[in-house]
């Protein structure tokens, strides 16, 4: 009978906890290229600081150093300008949606 | 009492089965009322791991106050079982581990739900997934090894007791350190699972799950070391590892995982194997279910598998879901993971990962190959071919050496591609010093023309000189870099190095580890052995050391008798230490356990096992081993530990250092979180 009452108030608990406590779980929006070419920016960053101790270490002779920093750089540039290109579609967007508004 | 455990493991099912069902419902409908239903299938996730953690105290208590109506308890545990073992009670048998299993399942599940709100959506396809496998070992707990079933007609006295060669101090901390690893895969298994589900932009999980693996790929390290320990300790056969089934189960996770901890940097920082590393983690948790299956189901017979059963069938469904599942949401979207560049050079950092990746697979398949033979050839031929050392030796010796060369090579490599210059400019100093090492080696008796194992013993060694030598030399370059910008001594900035980028050189210090143990491991080439009938007076010799048998001696305790042999040890002539080798006979089992008298140094461990009495003549047997370098295995691994919780430590922030070797101006407003730079 006691393992009954237990059974039975433990069953009570938890769907207490689970149901009756308010709460809601938001998923958030999905992610976006551009919060993809912001970690991918940091990545080609956290590369050519790497590269830069590397060099400053001793490990990476000149020519390599110099190389391998400008290739960072094409890249670093690429992700940037595509950023840019997403930034200044979204504005474009966002003036077309209110002069079409202010026009209304 | 055993009610309210079955109870508890019939409402676990439930949760977890609502927490699944759920948590689905709400990644596929949008709305409020999804987010609604969204909290409470996470909550009733949190609330599988309460009901599991009761489930799994209730087990354990009854242990304590002698439940024997209890079929488990009755075979696991007696009377006069001594406290720290009954609590072991619950992962000693089949039934009880897999509720350790679950019960672990759940609080890493517990914990990554409640810092949801790191990426909610991904932690929420993580959930589902962790939700998913949680059914299977709770259906598996209520449907086919159920520990709370009753045991038939009248109850028992006493139990059983527990297996001796598990009444032993490892034993009450290496299965759930095992256990720790193996379920610790399922979150990473689940991160990825779930990011490729939902096709996530980006390495931003990886970067989520890192802690997670290494934590898991620590724990697996740990446990698969103290299993080693304790194999050597108990089993009395002078040797700590013997490619049984069992070990074999716990290796392949831990190389496949390896190989993730490696190959997800270059996804990091390339955007590349990004195929590759899915199918890494997936492997590994399917080789973590695998092993599992092995230990658990008798498939095959081992000295560690203390538990024989036929829940074999429930595995190789699950591990068969798990595969079709992972190719199904493969085949869906593996466009989104297609690599952003491709390998330019051979001879570049990312080779070296992929190669070491490769190494590591072979090694795995190696041993997958090796323990499933017999079982594969008692199929086909109806006879079991059995598989020993030699054949898992004459592969995987070769792959580690390769391996360890790799390790001493890789960090010295530049990413994307090096120059000679630079291979001329990093690999003299390790490279000479190897072969100095060698040199001298060789000059002081170590011919590597006489035997194999003495070629294999001096390859190792040169090649964890060179190891040791680069690891070396990454710290002391690195430091005098922060010396020259800080102005502190050497000691000093090679910490504030590592602090700076915890998992460079935290990894760094993890290679040197494995030095370390690599050393113990070629020590293994020169074991001796020697095995006498003493009696009173009588003398062993073995390398320096001589043993005299003093006196034989016994004691009884309610749990077990003992026999056991005083021997006084002399090395060269002078007396050193008196060692006890002792024999126990467990009564509630009715079986025999060695406890090995072992006095170890740096330089070697003299093992000493007191076998019992010769049937014919009646006199004690002694077995003496010599084992040179087997501490260096046990230091190793500390070592390892000590670079794995290095690598978890957040980097600290790099300050005045950043701003004078700053990244070029045009770049120069990231975050500075670099090598120490």
């Amino acid at each position: 009978m006691t393992a009954l009452l237990f059974c039975a108030m433990l069953t009570i608990a938890a769907l207490l906890y689970i149901f009756y406590l308010p709460g809601t779980l938001r998923l958030g929006p999905e992610k976006t290229r551009l919060s993809y070419l912001r970690e991918r920016k940091d990545a080609v960053y956290e590369n050519l600081r790497d590269l830069n101790f590397d060099y400053k270490a001793g490990k990476l002779p000149e020519a390599d150093y110099q190389s391998m920093k400008s290739s960072l750089e094409e890249e670093a540039a690429s992700i940037l300008s595509e950023m840019e290109r997403i930034q200044q579609n979204a504005a474009l967007r966002a003036t077309k949606i209110k002069t079409t508004r202010t026009i209304r | 009492m055993s009610q309210i455990g079955s109870f508890a493991l019939l409402l676990a099912l439930a949760l977890a089965a609502y927490s699944f069902l759920g948590g689905l419902f709400a990644l596929w409908q949008k709305g409020p009322v999804s987010e609604r239903v969204g909290e409470t299938a996470r909550r009733a996730g949190i609330a599988t791991f309460a009901v599991i953690f009761l489930a799994a105290l209730v087990l354990v208590t009854c242990a304590f106050l002698n439940d024997f109506s209890i079929a488990y308890i009755y075979h696991h545990s007696n009377r006069d079982l001594p406290a720290p073992y009954k609590f072991a009670t619950l992962w000693s048998g089949q039934e009880g581990s897999l509720l350790f299993w679950s019960l672990l399942l759940s609080a890493y599940g517990f914990v990554l739900r409640l810092r949801y709100k790191t990426d909610p959506r991904l932690f929420a396809y993580a959930s589902v997934v962790i939700a998913a496998v949680q059914i299977f070992f709770l259906l598996l707990l209520n449907f086919a090894a159920h520990p709370f079933a009753l045991m038939q007609g009248s109850l028992p006295d006493d139990g059983t007791g527990l297996n001796p060669l598990l009444q032993y101090p490892e034993m009450v901390i290496h299965p759930p350190m095992l256990y720790l690893g193996y379920v610790g895969f399922t979150i990473p298994f689940a991160f990825a699972l779930g990011a490729l589900a939902m096709r996530y932009p980006g390495e931003k999980w990886i970067h989520i799950t890192r802690r997670w693996t290494m934590v898991t790929w620590g724990f697996l390290t740990c446990g698969i070391f103290l299993g080693m320990h304790w194999a050597y300790s108990v089993l009395g056969w002078g040797g700590y590892w013997g490619w049984d089934p069992v070990e074999n189960a716990s290796l392949m996770p831990w190389l496949t995982g390896t190989a993730f901890l490696h190959s997800v940097m270059m996804q990091e920082k390339r955007g590349m194997l990004k195929t590759w590393n899915m199918w890494l983690i997936f492997s590994t948790f399917m080789l973590s279910i695998f092993g599992t299956m092995l230990t658990r189901s008798g498939l095959v017979s081992s000295v560690h598998a203390f538990a024989q059963s036929s829940i074999g069938d429930w595995f190789v469904a699950f591990l068969g879901i798990i595969f079709v599942v992972c190719l199904v949401l493969y085949l869906l979207n593996h466009k989104h993971l297609r690599s952003e560049h491709k390998l330019e050079s051979l001879v570049s950092r990312e080779s070296s990962f992929l190669f070491n990746n490769l190494l590591l697979l072979v090694a795995c398949f190696t041993v997958l190959w090796g323990t499933l033979f017999p079982k594969i050839s008692e199929w086909v031929q109806g006879t079991k071919v059995t598989v020993g050392a030699p054949f898992f030796n004459r592969v995987n010796i070769p792959v580690a050496l390769l391996l360890l060369l790799l390790t001493a090579i890789g960090p010295l490599l530049a990413w994307r591609r090096t120059s000679l210059e630079s291979l001329r400019r990093n690999f003299m100093f390790p490279l000479i010093g190897a072969l100095i090492v060698g040199s001298i080696l060789v000059a002081f008796g170590m011919k590597p023309w006489q035997d194999q194992s003495y070629f294999y013993s001096l390859m190792t060694i040169m090649l964890a000189v060179m190891v040791a030598l680069t690891v070396i030399s990454e710290f002391v370059r690195g430091g005098r870099v922060i010396g020259r910008h800080t102005g502190q001594n050497i000691f000093a900035s090679m910490w504030q190095l590592a602090r700076r980028n915890t998992r460079r050189y935290g990894g760094y210090i993890v290679h040197f580890g494995v030095v370390v143990i690599v050393i113990g491991f070629a020590g293994s080439a020169f074991n001796q052995d020697a095995e006498k009938e003493m009696s009173f007076g009588d003398k062993l010799t073995i390398g320096p050391y001589t043993l005299v048998c003093e006196t034989y001696t016994e004691d009884d305790n309610a749990n077990y008798g003992s026999q056991w042999a005083v021997m006084q040890v002399y090395k060269r002539g002078a007396k050193i230490a008196t060692m006890t080798p002792e024999r126990r006979f467990y009564k509630a089992s009715q079986q025999t356990s060695t406890m090995v008298a072992n006095r170890s140094t740096l330089a070697e461990d003299l093992y000493v096992v007191y076998e019992g009495q010769n049937q014919d003549t009646g006199r004690p047997i002694i077995k003496v081993y010599l084992n040179p370098l087997v501490m260096w295995i046990w230091i190793g691994v500390w070592i390892i530990l000590a670079g794995t919780i290095l690598a978890m430590i957040p980097n600290e922030q790099a300050q005045a250092v950043a701003a004078r070797v700053a990244a070029p101006a045009r770049l120069a407003q990231a975050e500075p979180v670099g090598a120490g730079d």
